[in-house]
């Protein structure tokens, strides 16, 4: 399994810290991008349009990183080499939370808690990193992730939680007639 | 740092544009995923790929990407890929299925492609039940597991399929989590390079028709030994593991199939004739 916690504590070099933090968002981006897909073929538009936007916010963050990133040279890892705290990136969607009837609440509520999840990476390398020049880009990243936090909590208070029955279907999948 | 040769394309590039219908949250997304992933470390084209399947959910899956694909009969997979292979050597053939197609209509062609040990993959992305068909219960569901279509559970043992693999000669196999893309697409990456007949059981849940498998990200946990080359070694472990050990769990040194260089079938005689009328 790709799990390595125990290797997540060591310190990040520069271009593995920018390497990491723009897969976090590369990943993101065809994670909603599949989602939305998926919303799109079960019918349920109002959450799929919002996976795309949530994709599309996500190239924009790719977008500053790799700016941010300018000439330096990117190691070029396999999938299992990245150093994430969990299986996947922070940001990717547990598909284990996708249910084919869920609301707009649902959706911004997974998405705030990948953001809270790529803060705490960045902070984490951050508090591990003794090179004061990566260190303090960690915590940039940090600071990134913590507005976008920001913004996920004020779209979803937008979106009050569904009432306790948001999941029944008349004509359930699963039913055995 | 890996010293592999970067890749020149993305896992994306190797999926198709045709939209997967499987079921919002289902397993076999990251399954995809994976293989695209490890296609893509490997550095191999899309061209060089022919992926092989029968019939079931996980059996849309040569439809989602873009390099050969042949979508089968059921349970005949791996006979469609033994013939692939054998006809063109030179193509990365991997196999895919679900654990009805691949373990029941499918089962005899699963102990005799082990026996064979060509050069092929087989992934079976195992949710221990038919999902396509609403539910039914599949050789790999437990005996206990209570259902509307099976009122207190099919009552019968359970297939074993990395033991029979393993008894049947696999040069490869492991376990996977579809949970854990990354990890299977190391899996992955493994088992396409390993020469021979590799099989990977990738636990992928059906969210559909088993919610309860959605617990199995909390259940999985890496196996706590490294591969081993010994077959009877493997199979006690896999016997008395708890269903969850993920990783490589044999690697064999079995000499794969390969047809004699210059040795053609020729027929000496017209066989046309023959069946003249």
């Amino acid at each position: 399994m790709s799990r390595a916690p125990d290797t997540f504590s060591q310190s990040f070099f520069m271009a593995e810290l920018l390497v990491h933090a723009l897969v976090i968002e590369l990943e993101a981006v065809q994670s909603y991008k599949d989602l939305a897909v998926q919303m799109q073929q079960c019918g349920n538009d109002e959450v799929a349009e919002l996976f795309e936007k949530m994709s599309e916010l996500e190239a924009g963050h790719a977008a500053k990183i790799r700016e941010k990133a300018g000439d330096i040279e990117l190691p070029d890892l396999a999938p299992w080499e990245y150093r994430w705290p969990d299986l996947e990136p922070p940001e990717n969607i547990d598909l284990a939370g996708i249910h084919y009837l869920m609301t707009p609440h649902h959706a911004l509520k997974l998405a705030l808690e990948n953001e809270m999840h790529a803060m705490a990476f960045f902070e984490a390398a951050a508090n591990d990193c003794t090179d004061e020049r990566i260190r303090s880009l960690a915590i940039e990243f940090a600071g990134d992730e913590r507005q976008h936090v920001a913004w996920m909590e004020d779209w979803l208070a937008k979106y009050p939680e569904p009432d306790a029955d948001w999941d029944y279907d008349p004509d359930p999948p699963a039913a055995i007639d | 740092m890996s010293a592999r040769v970067p890749s020149k394309l993305k896992a994306s590039d190797y999926k198709s544009d045709t939209r997967p219908v499987w079921c919002p949250g289902c397993g076999d997304f990251h399954v995809l995923h994976s293989l695209t992933r490890a296609v893509a470390q490997i550095a191999l084209r899309p061209e060089e790929i022919a992926v092989i399947s029968g019939i079931g959910c996980s059996s849309r899956i040569p439809a989602y990407l873009n390099c050969y694909g042949f979508h089968g009969l059921h349970g005949r997979a791996l006979p469609l890929a033994t013939g692939v292979k054998v006809a063109r050597p030179d193509l990365t053939v991997i196999c895919a299925g679900g654990d009805g197609d691949g373990f029941s209509i499918g089962g005899n062609h699963l102990l005799h492609a082990c026996r064979r040990n060509i050069d092929i993959t087989y992934i079976v992305m195992d949710n221990e039940v038919y999902g396509m068909t609403k539910g039914q219960p599949s050789p790999t569901t437990a005996p206990d597991w209570d259902s509307k279509i099976a009122p207190g559970g099919p009552g019968i043992s359970p297939f074993y399929p990395l033991v029979i693999a393993l008894a049947s000669g696999a040069n490869f196999v492991a376990r996977a989590f579809s949970g854990d893309p990354n990890g299977t697409a190391q899996i992955l990456v493994d088992a396409i390079e390993h020469p021979g007949f590799s099989f990977v059981q990738i636990l992928s849940p059906c969210v559909t028709f088993r919610p309860d498998q959605r617990e199995w990200k909390k259940q999985v946990h890496p196996a706590p030994v490294t591969p081993t080359s010994d077959a009877a070694q493997a199979a006690r472990r896999v016997m008395t593991d708890d269903g969850f050990n993920i990783g490589v769990l044999y690697k064999g040194s079995r000499e794969p199939y390969r047809q004699t260089v210059g040795q053609e079938i020729r027929f000496d005689r017209n066989i046309d004739e023959e069946f003249l009328i």
